[in-house]
């Protein structure tokens, strides 16, 4: 076979997927961002195209900028933290020693709770009256009832849940560094820190590109978590553009369809423009 | 100076693992003391009538749990490996741009898949069907497979494709015969996550699957969730026991991780 | 021969399948009561009075925040099920979307039961299903605590008194009262009470006496009455603070009869006070059964008798015992009061009772509901001072389409 048509045979599965899979959704979704949806019209069809128009109304209502911010906040401190422990756990494991793959398989098993049930925990735990945390640090911080802790409770619960992602990835990262390197900076007289610095760290940028990314774009979507814990309150102080989008279309009785799909959109394009600028940076390096 | 790494390595699992704890701990306690202030780090009078029920109720859905979730692995794989392989080595034309695309397919939230799926999958008929939920939850792996299947392949050294070419083996034999066993642990990484993201997927089966006989566990939790009432120990019951076989499973997959991926290639 | 034997068979055939298609025999029936699996009573009785129609049913059970736009998602695919049980505040919405039939189209008889509870489901003159059963709010209390503290739970009359016996209770050293103020519907729910107990109307939320009664609220919470977390609380997790025993009084649910009696403490229950005496009018819980809008005629008119074989007064007493429900037929509740003489608080209280969507607000409801359980919240926090949270609420509700 040639080698241009085995590329394309090996690849064709995979764009016919993506093609089916994942253009139609955003199709729909982008259709009921410009029409004008009511509860009669969604059933019935018939909705008249607005245009900009549910955008417009998304912008200009001032539970936008809060989700903005909301959104920027959670999304880096959550990175940040994920990112850090992540790696650090990554750097411990990496050296074998008794019961390292059943500790680091034990590290997963958060990903393996259904949300409700890891949300509900935290939100067990984070409790002002009955939780455990107020009851440990011998506080009584409203940790989901009030507006200056909702986002960080939610990001705390967050960053717990990324660990685990962060740590798996980087981990893997770390070991196809063939030893050689290490044995070749050591014998240079180089420290652990400086060898870490000057060479580990280096090597792995790559593969912390990616995660960043993808933690990223993980974090943007997540939803699930915050609705669980607090439904994006007290009064909006843990709304997201994603729970945002929810709630317009499922949080009341009578849903906004059109809205709903628009946040939607603005969370997608966000995603594009980080994966924009990742691309922009990987280029030039 | 290995068993002090033990050591904290074990409380460090600890820490991370205490809400799972706090799970268990729920699920032994009986509903009236659920919300006692302060609260105990064990229960006072233990209740095993949460795990009761769930061994009573829950076991078909287990079932059903695991085989949507190890079909989605198998699809998944099936899917993404050999993309993976021309994307690293074969290098078709455009391949930025499919870069490009998988990584916005990951941005779009998951209800929005499943509410543009439903429509589908209404008019097809293939709602509350096991497979029709194993494609539906490939969605959420494959494009992270392939990613993360490309750059293991991507390290695949050169000289040995060199060499199986040399030998008269062509892109697929050269592809199942050394690609794949060298990057073992890209695949069983990819799996394991496909695994993860199936077993836990509560999205996709509320929309796609939730009226059929066969539903997964993330939807038997609602058996325990009644229009006004919730019971918690139940609940945490059914995830404790759902997370046993789970755990296994994950403990011995990493020890495949473990290996490196050139010791993969020379070895085998 | 043979030849036109066959052709003769082909356009019999072709005639078969283009004549109208077979009946449907297999019903589907959505209800939002996941807590009960196939072997329950509830299962049952719905496959029994689908036999009796001549068809087999096939039941699928939802959450019930799910289940509307579920509906919706059904309806437009044209795969709607044929009977729904649904919870009455949405009926309105599904009625004005299109997806259900009418009951006088639909042969289902609601004449037995309580015209108050079925105004839920009425719009624009027209009535869309009937009520399964009723369920509403009211004050269940700790008879412990309240001797201890010596009040005497039928000195509770209006909110005065409640205040007065709070603060006896707190000076004993317990917990007041808890409630649910979650920023979801249910938080309305259980503040419905208070504000139309204090004169207030939901078509102005911005009223001084819908203020005194969000007033109320603050006030329990600043004073220690009430724990912060009903902020955050649903009716399953205040109940649970009430179950732990030391709290005096909890605002919940007639559903909550069977756990009442598990807590392992004596309990009681009055209704709800209003301001300045008498009962204050609650919001009425509970479901109604629906016909969904079919292709053919002869299948909606098959759900109906569905329909009204699972409400009818023989049939829905067996149901209302299974949810701990009032009966929506004035006949049946004096039935289970015979059988449960604590029943009649409850049925007292559903008689008093209100709908949400009732005063031909239907669709407006939920777009003032959103407002005022974030007034609630802004003003429960701290955020806001009440009056001007609901003066927000009110701009917001009448903005909103």
């Amino acid at each position: 076979m040639r080698p241009r048509l085995a590329a394309w045979a090996f690849a064709a599965p995979l764009v016919a997927y993506l093609l089916v899979c994942y253009a139609y959704p955003l199709y729909t979704n982008v259709n009921l961002s410009v029409r004008g949806y009511t509860v009669r019209t969604f059933v019935h069809g018939g909705a008249p195209f607005v245009g900009f128009e549910n955008y417009a109304a998304v912008l200009a209502d001032p539970t936008f900028q809060k989700a903005v911010v909301n959104t920027v906040l959670f999304t880096a401190v959550s990175l940040v933290f994920q990112y850090t422990i992540g790696f650090a756990l990554a750097v411990f494991f990496a050296r074998d020693f008794p019961l390292s793959a059943t500790l680091r398989a034990l590290f997963l098993v958060p990903w393996l709770l259904p949300l409700i049930v890891s949300a509900s925990t935290w939100a067990w735990l984070l409790n002002s009256e009955s939780g455990l945390i107020n009851a440990l640090l011998g506080t009584k911080i409203h940790w989901l009832t009030s507006p200056e802790w909702s986002l960080v409770s939610v990001t705390i619960a967050n960053i717990w849940i990324g660990v685990p992602f962060n740590l798996v990835v980087l981990y893997s990262g770390l070991r196809t560094i063939p030893p050689e390197v290490y044995e070749a900076s050591s014998l240079d007289g180089a420290s652990g820190w400086q060898t870490f610095r000057h060479v580990t760290f280096p090597m792995l940028r790559p593969v912390s590109a990616i995660t960043l990314l993808l933690g990223l774009v993980y974090t943007l979507k997540v939803f699930d978590l915050i609705w669980i814990m607090t439904r994006g309150g007290p009064s909006g102080s843990s709304t997201t553009l994603a729970t945002w989008s929810y709630e317009l279309g499922f949080g009341s009785m009578l849903p906004r369809f059109g809205p709903s799909a628009a946040v939607g959109n603005v969370l997608i394009l966000v995603s594009l423009v980080a994966g924009l600028l990742y691309i922009r940076a990987q280029e030039r390096a | 100076m290995r068993a002090w790494r033990t050591v904290t390595g074990v409380l460090l699992t600890a820490v991370m693992l205490f809400p799972v704890y706090w799970m268990i701990n729920v699920s032994l306690t009986p509903a009236r003391d659920l919300r006692r202030s302060p609260p105990g780090l064990f229960p006072s009078s233990p209740t095993t009538e949460g795990y009761e029920r769930v061994l009573r109720e829950q076991l078909p859905y287990f079932g059903t749990s695991l085989l949507v979730s190890v079909g989605t692995v198998v699809l998944t794989l099936v899917l993404a490996a050999p993309a993976a392989y021309s994307l690293a080595k074969l290098w078709p034309a455009g391949r930025r741009v499919l870069g490009f695309v998988l990584l916005v397919a990951q941005m779009i939230p998951g209800i929005i898949m499943a509410l543009g799926f439903y429509g589908i999958y209404v008019s097809l008929g293939i709602t509350n069907t096991v497979w029709g939920l194993v494609f539906a939850d490939s969605t959420v792996a494959v494009p992270f497979a392939v990613l993360i299947l490309t750059s293991f392949i991507a390290g695949v050294p050169d000289e040995l494709l060199q060499a199986a070419r040399i030998d008269g083996a062509g892109p697929w034999r050269t592809f199942v015969s050394i690609v794949l066993p060298a990057s073992r642990n890209g695949v069983v990484t990819a799996a394991l996550f496909s695994f993860l993201w199936a077993w836990s997927d509560f999205v996709f089966a509320a929309t796609l699957d939730s009226g059929g006989a066969l539903k997964p566990l993330t939807l038997g939790i609602y058996r325990y969730i009644g229009n006004n009432n919730q019971e918690w120990n139940s609940i945490m019951a059914t995830a404790v026991v759902a997370s046993v076989p789970a755990s296994v499973l994950l403990v011995v997959a990493q020890r495949y991780v473990a290996a490196g991926v050139t010791s993969g290639a020379v070895k085998d | 021969m043979r030849r036109a034997a066959l052709a003769l068979l082909a356009a019999g055939l072709a005639a078969c399948s283009s004549s109208t298609p077979a009946a449907r025999d297999t019903f589907a029936v959505w209800d939002p009561y996941p807590q009960f699996a196939a072997e329950s009573d509830w299962a049952k009785t719905i496959d029994k009075c689908g036999a009796e129609a001549g068809v087999k049913i096939q039941r699928q059970a939802f959450d019930t925040t799910d289940l509307t736009n579920k509906v919706l998602l059904a309806a437009q695919q044209r795969t709607a099920p044929q009977v729904l049980v649904v919870d009455n505040p949405v009926v309105s919405t599904l009625a004005e979307a299109g997806v259900l039939r009418p009951i006088s189209e639909a042969g289902l008889d609601v004449s037995a039961a309580a015209p108050n509870l079925v105004s839920a489901g009425t719009l624009n003159g027209q009535t869309y299903g009937t009520p399964i059963g009723a369920n509403t709010l009211a004050l269940y209390y700790n008879k412990t605590v309240l001797t201890a503290a010596g009040v005497d739970p039928a000195s509770i009359k209006d909110w005065a008194s409640l205040d007065a016996a709070l603060a006896k209770v707190k000076a004993a050293g317990k917990k007041g009262i808890t409630f649910s103020a979650i920023g979801t519907e249910e938080g309305t729910f259980q503040f419905l009470p208070w504000f139309w107990g204090s004169g207030a109307a939901l078509t102005d939320l911005a009223s001084t006496q819908a203020s005194g009664a969000l007033e109320l609220w603050k006030s329990w919470l600043d004073k220690g009455y009430a724990p912060n977390s009903v902020i955050g609380n649903t009716q399953t997790t205040s109940w649970q603070e009430f179950a732990t025993g030391d709290y005096a009084f909890a605002e919940n649910g007639t559903w909550q009869l069977q756990n009442a009696k598990k807590t392992g403490f004596e309990y009681g229950v009055i209704a709800i006070p209003g301001r300045t005496g008498g009962t204050a009018p609650a919001p009425t819980g509970g479901e109604f059964v629906t016909v969904p809008v079919q292709d053919d005629k002869a299948t909606e008119t098959t759900a109906g008798k569905i329909a009204t074989c699972l409400t009818s007064p023989d049939r829905v007493l067996a149901a209302d015992t299974a949810l701990t429900y009032v009966s929506a037929v004035p006949s049946v509740q004096q039935h289970q009061i015979a059988a449960m003489p604590e029943l009649k608080v409850w049925v007292d209280a559903v008689q008093n009772a209100k709908g949400r969507t009732g005063d031909n607000l239907g669709t407006r409801y939920p777009r003032i509901s959103q407002p005022l359980w974030g007034a609630v919240q802004a003003a429960l926090t701290g955020a806001k001072a009440p009056a001007d949270a609901l003066k927000e609420a009110q701009a917001a509700a009448a903005a909103a389409k």
